[in-house]
């Protein structure tokens, strides 16, 4: 591998996308910057509509019509892949960066058996010698854990399942030795057993060869097991970023913070109501003035209305874009003992005058004061 | 099962909490013909109860048959043998206006949220079919009931005109909600009911669900394949695999202790959010891929995959039958005492 732990193999800086739909321009990501260093594994995580997919489509040049980057440097080893002729980047993608999708079945050529879908994936760009190809081929479903793989090499897709297409597609992305790996929620639509070998597949993969990792997930939990660091981002935009540790223990954003408490934990101990995040992601052909997160915000202020925060350090490596930090709402706010989680309920700061014609609060709070009659 | 069956209530009796079960499933069984002399064996023998008042939760993974399982129990589909007993009357018998009227008592809430509600129905006529359907109420003591019950599942009440696509993922769940809730059943079967939502939204519902239990008095059956949901709304969780239940646990004894291979290796592969019990996870592998229900293999229908099975042996040989291993715990394994140590 090019280059030493530190030095990022690829830069994103200040990148833009938007679709330009009939209802106006959707503002998919807006001015997101981050590094990869060689080795690292990141997640990006976010609810759907976040960006954190636009984002890595963007990466690849794959935006799908109407949609395009609209400002942004992408920086692979030195080289905006935003101003490359489409050639060049044809021959980046899946050479050296190569993505893996959610759904192995639409990703396979239902017509084609697996050996021949892993080999043209060789044969598309030349790194791999011409009469390795085809050892190479099966060597890599054995790398994937494909059993029988000598066999296996000549089925078609619909004989393999759910986890064992993934593994293909895993195969697939690795056949060039890319130097980064792209996966787009790999594990969302397989079983639970068969998500934790994928998740063991993709960490031997990084520790084995070296391989970037860039994981897109809305699952915390995955995120905690296979990641070194993590970006969370909400409504197009990165409210933190953060090494594992910091985003888990001591996340300083209030969306990463009621996103870790809105979870259900297996592994706890009693029963606790659940703290949701009231409301809904914002609409992003008008997102709200401010900070985006504000109307379902606990401790928003009345700047957090009027001015957008930017990220900002908030520990060695750690930034955060917020007004308040967790920091402060620990301190200030009670946020330790805080149950009540509508928004501006610990800072006291109530909604502006005119309220979300769609907003929505939290189930019985809002129920009639007179209970259903049973018969 | 410990509870007798001889002791048949008549029709009409109201059950006891503390006795009678709300819903008893006994020996169930749902096989398709999938063609000529070919038989998928989607549910194979279930028996479980579930108590007025109780979430009893069901896991396993795509395939196991528990979708299967929760529309027999409805009768969505009829069952090929076995009874389905709620509040003492014998569902699997009912035919007609009599299985109609029992059904008002037993509702479903679905998965997709996108799929389930008509797109050319206002939110109003949805909620309100159920009322007309069963002529509960009419005119504008309907409109009442149903903003009532907009009110209840955390919608503005004014809502009633607008149409399902106004609706985020989130509300259109809410929407199936209140329409589930409309005739005040008693027992309301959850099929995956927060798997198409987003984290935030998914504990919107689910503290929703909750509330409304406490409400009015209601009893679930919540199926998922997310066990961290599942443990957290269940007071038992039964776990299936390949049309059996394998394990039926208390939620707060899952964690601790299991005693089936199999739901240990569930457990073990939960992800937690939080990167130090991630570090320290030790993973119980499951080798091959599950059996397909057009033939099972033979004993333990999980031999081909355990870790600890003894085969040939007793394991793929003999069926180990479910029983209680204390405590309300009750696993099919031949096994089970071994559970805990071989798998750490």
């Amino acid at each position: 591998m090019a280059g030493s732990m530190n030095e990022p193999v690829l830069e994103v800086r200040e990148l833009s996308t938007s679709f330009f739909t009939d209802d106006g321009e959707v503002k998919a990501v807006r001015d997101v910057s981050f590094d990869l260093a060689a080795g690292e594994t990141l997640g990006i995580v976010g609810e759907s509509g976040c960006g954190k997919s636009v984002t890595a489509l963007s990466i690849l040049g794959l935006v799908p019509r109407p949609g395009r980057v609209v400002a942004g440097e992408i920086l692979f080893r030195g080289r905006d892949l935003l101003s490359i002729d489409r050639e060049e980047l044809r021959q980046i993608r899946g050479r050296d960066i190569a993505m893996i999708f959610q759904d192995p079945l639409s990703s396979l050529n239902p017509v084609h058996r697996i050996g021949a879908q892993i080999e043209e994936a060789m044969r598309a760009h030349d790194k791999v010698a011409p009469r390795d190809v085809r050892p190479r081929g099966l060597d890599l479903l054995r790398q994937v854990h494909v059993p029988d793989a000598a066999r296996r090499v000549r089925n078609y897709p619909h004989q393999f399942s759910g986890g064992m297409r993934q593994r293909v597609m895993i195969a697939m992305g690795l056949s060039n030795r890319p130097e980064i790996l792209i996966a787009d929620e790999p594990t969302t639509a397989l079983d639970v057993t068969v998500q934790a070998q994928i998740l063991q597949l993709l960490r031997d993969l990084n520790r084995d060869l070296g391989t970037s990792i860039i994981l897109i997930t809305h699952n915390l939990g995955v995120v905690a097991g296979l990641c070194s660091r993590v970006v969370v981002m909400y409504a197009g935009e990165i409210v933190e970023q953060g090494s594992t540790e910091q985003i888990f223990d001591a996340p300083q954003h209030p969306y990463t913070w009621a996103l870790l408490r809105s979870l259900p934990r297996v592994d706890a101990d009693r029963h606790e109501r659940l703290r949701s995040i009231e409301g809904l992601p914002p609409d992003l052909i008008a997102p709200p003035t401010g900070c985006k997160f504000n109307p379902r915000c606990p401790f928003r202020l009345e700047r957090c209305f009027s001015e957008a925060p930017e990220l900002k350090p908030v520990g060695d490596g750690q930034v955060a874009a917020c007004w308040v930090t967790m920091k402060r709402a620990y301190a200030e706010m009670g946020a330790g003992s805080l149950l009540d989680t509508r928004a501006g309920a610990a800072s006291g700061v109530r909604p502006p005058a005119v309220p979300l014609p769609l907003a929505i609060t939290g189930g019985s709070q809002t129920a009639g004061p007179e209970p259903l009659e049973r018969e | 099962m410990s509870s007798a069956p001889s002791t048949e209530p008549s029709t009409g009796t109201r059950p006891d909490p503390s006795g009678e079960p709300l819903l008893r499933a006994v020996d169930v069984v749902k096989h398709f013909n999938v063609g000529v002399g070919t038989v998928c064996r989607a549910v194979d023998g279930v028996s479980f109860e579930i108590r007025a008042g109780e979430t009893v939760g069901l896991v396993g993974e795509s395939g196991c048959g528990k979708s299967t399982l929760a529309r027999v129990l409805t009768r969505l589909t009829p069952a090929t043998s076995g009874r389905v007993i709620f509040e003492g009357v014998e569902l699997t018998g009912l035919r007609g206006e009599s299985l109609r009227q029992q059904r008002k008592q037993l509702q479903m809430i679905f998965q997709d949220p996108f799929a389930s509600l008509d797109p050319r129905m206002t939110v109003g006529d949805i909620i309100a079919e159920p009322l007309t359907n069963f002529k509960v109420v009419r005119g504008k003591a309907k409109d009442a009931r149903v903003q009532e019950l907009l009110r209840v599942v955390g919608l503005n009440p004014y809502f009633n005109n607008r149409y399902p696509h106004e609706f985020s993922g989130g509300q259109r769940q809410r929407i199936g909600i209140a329409r589930a809730l409309a005739l005040n059943p008693k027992l309301i079967i959850c099929d995956e009911p927060v798997s198409a939502l987003d984290v935030s939204i998914q504990a919107q519902i689910i503290n929703l669900l909750e509330d409304l239990q406490a409400e009015f008095n209601l009893t679930y059956l919540f199926i998922a394949h997310d066990l961290s949901v599942v443990r957290h709304i269940s007071q038992r969780v039964l776990v299936m695999y390949l049309g059996k239940i394998v394990e039926i646990a208390p939620s707060d004894d899952l964690y601790s202790t299991q005693f089936h291979p199999y739901t240990k290796a569930l457990l073990s592969a939960v992800p937690v959010p939080d990167p130090r019990v991630e570090s320290q996870r030790r993973l119980v592998e499951l080798t091959g891929e599950i059996p397909s229900p057009l033939h099972p293999p033979s004993g333990c229908r999980f031999h081909t995959r355990c870790p600890i099975a003894q085969v040939p042996g007793i394991c793929s040989e003999e069926e180990p039958p479910l029983e209680e291993k204390g405590n309300g715990h009750l696993a099919a394994c031949h096994f089970s005492a071994q559970v805990g140590a071989a798998l750490g």
